[in-house]
């Protein structure tokens, strides 16, 4: 059994850059990726700002499949695929098919493909449904499609676990890879900026008119948005074999359920902290050995104060100097890649010692004692990295990667 | 592979919710004496469609199963699978207090989650107006909300996850959960799976041409029979308790069977040729009985998952055979699809809660509406009637239209 695991490719498909050095120099540049909706008429809409990626082109992404033969959110998985391995010094070809498998997490998978169906039935009640339907909606398609466009037949799943889908996904490769299912992971998550989602954050009240501001005093909601990141995964002997660079190791992870509301977290974050914990003992870790958490930190004022206080329970007194940000300020809550995308960050953050900033942050709130980092991004040594995500479902995932030693 | 410290995975409960029964026993029962579910669908699920068999529940009160507290913020497929929940705890003799302290999850399999709900949003915000669209069927929209709804239901802490995996969601969630386990990640788990009948679901499979048509004199929906002519969609929801085999002893929970072994395959053409879906089957067989330390001659029969349709059948039983050899001939063989229709992210667990049952009552059901097997397939145990089983081994298959397959080995105590 392979006890070791490391990341050693980061694909990132983001509102603020495609690729891992765009993304995360904009991020650390604390850029902006939140404009007015474009991709469907937004105006009856309580809101009308979104984080979407308007200048995605899938063709350079694929060489097998027609990118017009699959929906949105298969092609930013597809596009975040394919930069990871460029990102690991890999070629699809070289890979042994069998043994390397690829893990999503999503939200909504391919909700496009519902608005169509809809479209289509609304326009003609007795219409036929679409023939294509059945090969583009369902939510397996996107790991399918990944494994598809480069020729993968290893193992092949998708946990679709909601806003937490990407750490469950990675989680799960991690299980795999020491289990010896598989000899390399493409693993993290994809969702799309759809009618469906926006209107459903906008009947929650959830979204923001103007700005993401995590831990804010005055935030006053989230921005939906969209995007993808793919991690390559493999054993620690197996990345020192090929002379791989290592952006960190996956120490542990912890999943747990609030099993309290479908849409609102417990009020005093039992369940994040019991994720939280549960990763520190998966990783042998203590919790004052964590040097850095991406949060969930969606800028609701729930999600933020009550992650502020499963923190503070977890880390203690140390949490109002623990840095603490969230880059959902930026790039908006792109739902089940939120998650591998912050993974992404977490292991940028333990390679390069420095962390990304909370941007938008002006007014502290009591409720939120945190150093956010706010608006500009730290040089900090970072052991350990906490990464946490929180879902509908109340479905809750905390990742901890390090630096290899 | 895994080291022999790994805790043994141990399934000490079951429960289905099927058209043919709410209990194990009776959906063998019924199945043994011939019934099935299979039905003309008499256009209940809106204009467009072709005549079609299908086999829905024929009155799904999930108030029989889930008294006290509101069904309201739960959609069907939703209590479905909280329905079903509540008779494996039961079965099982998890008490609340027990599942807290063990802090019990859930793995559930779905194809489509709650498409239904997904569509009915978003048609009400097209056709009404975005300010119009209902707030609970956005939060049942997403994949998981079954797998939510059961947890805040029944109040289960533990991990709480979803797998899509097409047809095969139900077995990669059994395999999902037992790795969990082996992890040392949870003590017991839930897991098995879902999928619910309704208008958008028939008409992704009609739109593919997918679905067996009905009324069609030589066409039926039968596994394995020479005039198949596709699959017809069923519902249900069926559900194991895992646990380590310490767990379970330590609760004295009885063990109905070991989980012995499982193994995925995938085909990256897509099910683009037969032979590459075979493959793909063979080798989850192959991984299942290499994760078992088993040779195909240990087992004693397989519960197949194939539903009529005429390339996936096919490969299913190629597939099998090119894993097992020469077993192939001699395994009996079920296949309760022809009864229940396929029932999707619910049917590998269904298959292997039947097999377990059909294993325990020393019978192994026939394939219901079998009049005429395929006469070149590989597999020589394929029968209409039910036969007499000695077995303690069993193999479940389960393989999606694209080619992805998995398998899984089980061994009863």
């Amino acid at each position: 059994m392979t006890d070791r695991v490391v990341v050693t490719g980061l694909g990132m498909v983001t509102p603020v850059g495609v690729g891992r050095a765009a993304a995360w120099e904009a991020l650390l540049a604390g850029r902006c990726g939140v404009g007015p909706v474009r991709s469907f008429d937004a105006s009856r809409h309580s809101a009308c700002r979104g984080a979407e990626i308007h200048e995605f082109e899938p063709r350079p992404f694929f060489r097998r499949l027609e990118p017009d033969s699959v929906g949105r959110a298969s092609q930013l998985a597809v596009a975040a695929a394919r930069l990871a391995l460029a990102d690991a010094g890999m070629e699809a070809e070289e890979l042994d098919p069998l043994r390397s498998g690829v893990a999503l997490g999503t939200t909504s998978g391919e909700p496009r493909e519902v608005e169509r169906l809809d479209d289509r039935l609304l326009a003609d009640e007795q219409g036929p449904a679409g023939g294509d339907f059945l090969a583009r909606y369902p939510c397996h398609v996107l790991p399918e499609v990944v494994a598809a466009e480069l020729g993968l037949a290893g193992l092949n799943v998708m946990i679709p676990a909601a806003c937490a889908a990407g750490n469950y996904a990675i989680a799960f490769a991690f299980d795999a890879l020491r289990r010896g299912r598989a000899d390399l992971m493409l693993a993290g998550g994809a969702d799309c900026f759809s009618r469906i989602t926006y209107t459903g954050f906008a009947r929650l009240g959830a979204i923001a008119p103007e700005r993401c501001q995590p831990f804010d005093r005055n935030r006053q909601g989230m921005i939906p948005g969209e995007g993808a990141a793919v991690l390559v995964l493999e054993p620690l002997a197996a990345a020192r074999r090929r002379g791989a660079r290592v952006w960190a190791e996956v120490a542990g992870y912890g999943l747990s359920c609030d099993a309290h509301h479908m849409t609102a977290a417990h009020p005093e974050g039992d369940g994040a902290a019991r994720a939280m914990t549960a990763a520190l003992h998966s990783s042998r870790l203590e919790a004052d050995r964590v040097s850095y958490v991406s949060a969930h930190g969606t800028g609701t004022p729930t999600n933020d104060r009550i992650e502020s206080r499963a923190v503070r329970r977890v880390f203690g007194e140390r949490a109002s100097k623990l840095p603490v940000s969230s880059i959902k300020s930026m790039i908006g809550h792109t739902m089940g890649a939120a998650s591998a995308i912050e993974a992404a960050v977490c292991a940028l953050a333990v390679a390069e010692d420095r962390v990304p900033p909370t941007i938008h942050y002006e007014e502290p709130d009591p409720e939120c004692e945190l150093d956010c980092v706010p608006n500009q991004a730290r040089e900090h040594r970072v052991e350990v990295a906490m990464s946490n995500a929180y879902a509908f479902g109340g479905n809750n995932a905390s990742l901890v990667l390090r630096k290899c030693a | 592979m895994s080291p022999s410290s790994d805790p043994q995975v141990v399934i000490t409960a079951a429960a289905v919710l099927t058209p043919l029964g709410d209990e194990p026993a009776a959906v063998h029962q019924a199945l043994c004496a011939g019934r099935t579910a299979l039905a003309p669908l008499n256009g209940n699920y809106g204009g467009g469609l072709p005549p079609l068999t299908g086999a829905p529940f024929a009155e799904f009160d999930a108030g029989r199963y889930l008294p006290g507290g509101s069904l309201r913020p739960l959609d069907r497929v939703s209590r479905l699978a909280a329905a079903t929940t509540g008779r494996a705890l039961e079965a099982g003799g998890w008490t609340a207090e027990e599942c807290r302290r063990r802090q019990l999850g859930l793995v559930l399999g779905t194809m489509f989650g709650g498409v239904g709900t997904i569509a009915a949003f978003d048609r009400r915000a097209m056709t009404a107006g975005p300010a119009y669209a209902k707030p609970m069927d956005f939060a049942n929209s997403v994949i998981n909300a079954a797998a939510g709804q059961t947890a805040i239901r029944h109040r289960l802490e533990g991990i709480n996850a979803t797998v899509s995996a097409g047809v095969p969601s139900g077995l990669q969630a059994i395999g999902y959960a037992a790795d969990l386990i082996r992890m040392g990640q949870a003590e017991a788990l839930v897991a098995g799976g879902v999928d619910e009948l309704c208008f958008e679901t028939l008409h992704a499979f009609a739109g593919a041409g997918r679905l067996c048509p009905a009324g069609d004199g030589a066409a039926r929906p039968v596994p394995f029979e020479a005039r198949r002519g596709g699959r017809a969609l069923g519902e249900a929801a069926a559900l194991l308790v895992l646990e380590s085999a310490d767990c379970a002893a330590g609760r004295g929970a009885p063990v109905l069977a070991v989980l012995r072994g499982q193994g995925t395959g995938f085909d990256p053409s897509r099910g683009g040729s037969p032979e590459g879906t075979a493959a793909a089957i063979a080798r989850a067989v192959e991984l299942a009985l290499a994760e078992a330390g088993l040779a195909a001659t240990d087992l004693d029969c397989l519960a197949a998952g194939a539903s009529g349709c005429p390339a996936g059948d096919r490969a299913e039983a190629l597939g099998v055979a090119g894993a097992v050899g020469e077993s192939a001939r001699r395994l009996p063989v079920t296949a309760c699809k022809g009864a229940l229709g396929e029932t999707l992210g619910a049917s590998g667990p269904l298959q292997t809660v039947l097999l377990l049952e059909a294993m325990a009552a020393g019978v192994l059901p026939g394939i219901a509406g079998l009049e005429r097997p395929e006469e070149d397939l590989p597999l020589g145990g394929l029968s209409a009637d039910a036969r007499p089983l000695a077995a303690r081994r069993g193999l479940v298959t389960s393989v999606g239209l694209d080619g992805k397959s998995c398998a899984l080995v089980v061994e009863r105590c």
